[in-house]
């Protein structure tokens, strides 16, 4: 990163920012989706259980594309 | 996969205290981004434990309690008992000379107990202006999300017994 | 830094120590210089040569240090070691193929040039450069050399290492770069001969 010029180097922070972003609002949505379904399933009902746990499943595949996209920022800005 | 893996040539220590200050700015989000993603693992994996125990729950059963006498409480009367265990908190209303309804006195929407209200004929929560049907508990309005768990009542030698608890809506 | 760069020409160094004196007036290390200034043989010639840190590309004492202590920024500047990390170990003052880091063991730290960090990064004259007066030491556009014979280089080998630096050395015309084997200087060839059968 020392080599590239500021513009590549700051535009490559700021995709990380953004991507870093998203994945803490998907966080957020993944607690409700483990909170809300955990307390309907205590009081006895597991109907949201099921649908619940597909999308927590799917945000995760999404924070792991995001992870492989950071990464692959960092990568890019290493070849000096 | 790069959660586990180094994403350049170098051994990891050389990366992750590098001598240039432009990458250890990087490095920091890259852990913090490998943090989170983490993070979202185990709440899967927490999303998974639950669905495990709904497949792995046996079906619960509730012991014989006698509530109370028939004739007991004047029609539109309140009695308040407890079942199946002292912590649970019911409450069983004679809505009409030969009709008794009990239904489990914990709101659904943050445990408040709630009363009957005669005037209205439904059962209240004080707390945030939560309203249950009198008939099948279900909710009339306000935060509550699910209805009431109806409590079994069966007539046996003039009295009143519960037999068991119904969750209604069950998935 | 600023379209400056930094140029050392040892044949016109003539030893008058001014940058050594200009160096120890920073108030950040006062009293101590962070020039190393070289008798290069003093009993038989007067020569003499100033060197400040090369602020390499890759810096080989930052590489060696143990503590993570030496940073190489942004604009290239290779900084003195970081107070709280330093632990005085000496790895980067054998490390330095240049011999440029100091060690001073009653600090328990190592001191090098900085290149007046605190002048050059607001577009100021290192303090060497400045009072240097045959301007062996120089800081300047590279435009505002064109009138010297010697060329800049930045590149040298250590053996099989190659360094390339940010400070540029001046050679002679024709020389892409500069050579060092410490093989070279060492005078085994003597006991090399003495040990060959008669």
């Amino acid at each position: 990163m020392a080599n590239l010029e500021p513009t590549k180097q700051r535009r490559g922070l700021v995709a990380i920012d953004g991507a870093m972003a998203l994945i803490a609002i998907l966080l957020i949505v993944q607690i409700w989706l483990l909170s809300a379904p955990l307390e309907a399933f205590l009081a006895g009902h597991s109907g949201p259980v099921i649908p619940a746990a597909i999308f927590s499943g799917l945000l995760f595949f999404a924070c792991v594309t995001l992870n492989a996209f950071v990464a692959r920022i960092d990568r890019s800005s290493k070849e000096r | 996969m790069s959660l586990l893996h180094n994403p350049s040539k170098d051994p990891l220590w050389k990366d992750e205290f590098s001598v240039f200050t432009s990458d250890e700015r990087y490095v920091t989000r890259r852990q913090f981004t490998k943090f989170l993603t983490l993070a979202s693992l185990g709440m899967f994996v927490g999303n998974l434990w639950i669905v495990l125990k709904s497949y792995l729950a046996k079906k619960p059963t509730y012991p014989i309690a006698e509530v109370a006498s028939l004739g007991e409480v004047p029609v539109r009367g309140v009695k308040l008992f407890s079942y199946p265990t002292p912590q649970d908190n019911c409450i069983m209303v004679r809505t009409a000379e030969y009709e008794y309804v009990a239904y489990s006195q914990k709101c659904t929407h943050l445990s408040c107990a709630v009363y009957y209200s005669a005037k209205n004929d439904r059962l209240e929560c004080p707390c945030h202006q939560g309203f249950f049907s009198i008939k099948d508990g279900s909710v009339l309005q306000g935060p509550p999300p699910r209805p009431l768990p109806q409590i079994v009542l069966e007539r046996e030698a003039g009295k009143l017994i519960a037999t068991g608890v119904r969750v209604s809506g069950n998935g | 830094m600023h379209g400056y760069e930094f140029y050392i020409d040892p044949s016109r160094c003539i030893g008058c120590q001014s940058c050594v004196k200009a160096c120890e007036e920073c108030e950040t290390h006062r009293g101590k210089s962070m020039i190393n200034f070289d008798f290069i043989e003093r009993g038989s010639t007067t020569a003499t040569a100033a060197y400040v840190c090369w602020h390499c590309d890759e810096p080989t004492c930052a590489m060696a240090c143990p503590a993570d202590a030496i940073k190489k920024g942004d604009d290239g500047i290779v900084q003195s070691s970081l107070k709280p990390r330093c632990i005085g170990c000496s790895n980067c003052v054998l490390a330095c193929p240049f011999g440029i880091p100091k060690i001073f063991p009653e600090l328990e730290q190592m001191m090098k040039c900085d290149m007046c960090y605190d002048r050059t990064s607001i577009g100021k004259r290192p303090l060497c450069a400045t009072v240097c007066p045959s301007q062996a030491l120089s800081y300047v556009r590279p435009e505002e050399l064109a009138r010297r014979r010697e060329k800049p280089t930045n590149v040298f080998y250590f053996g099989k290492q190659k360094i390339t630096t940010r400070v540029h050395m001046m050679t002679p015309p024709g020389t892409d770069t500069v050579s060092l084997d410490v093989l070279d200087y060492m005078w085994e060839e003597k006991y090399v001969a003495a040990a060959q059968p008669e």
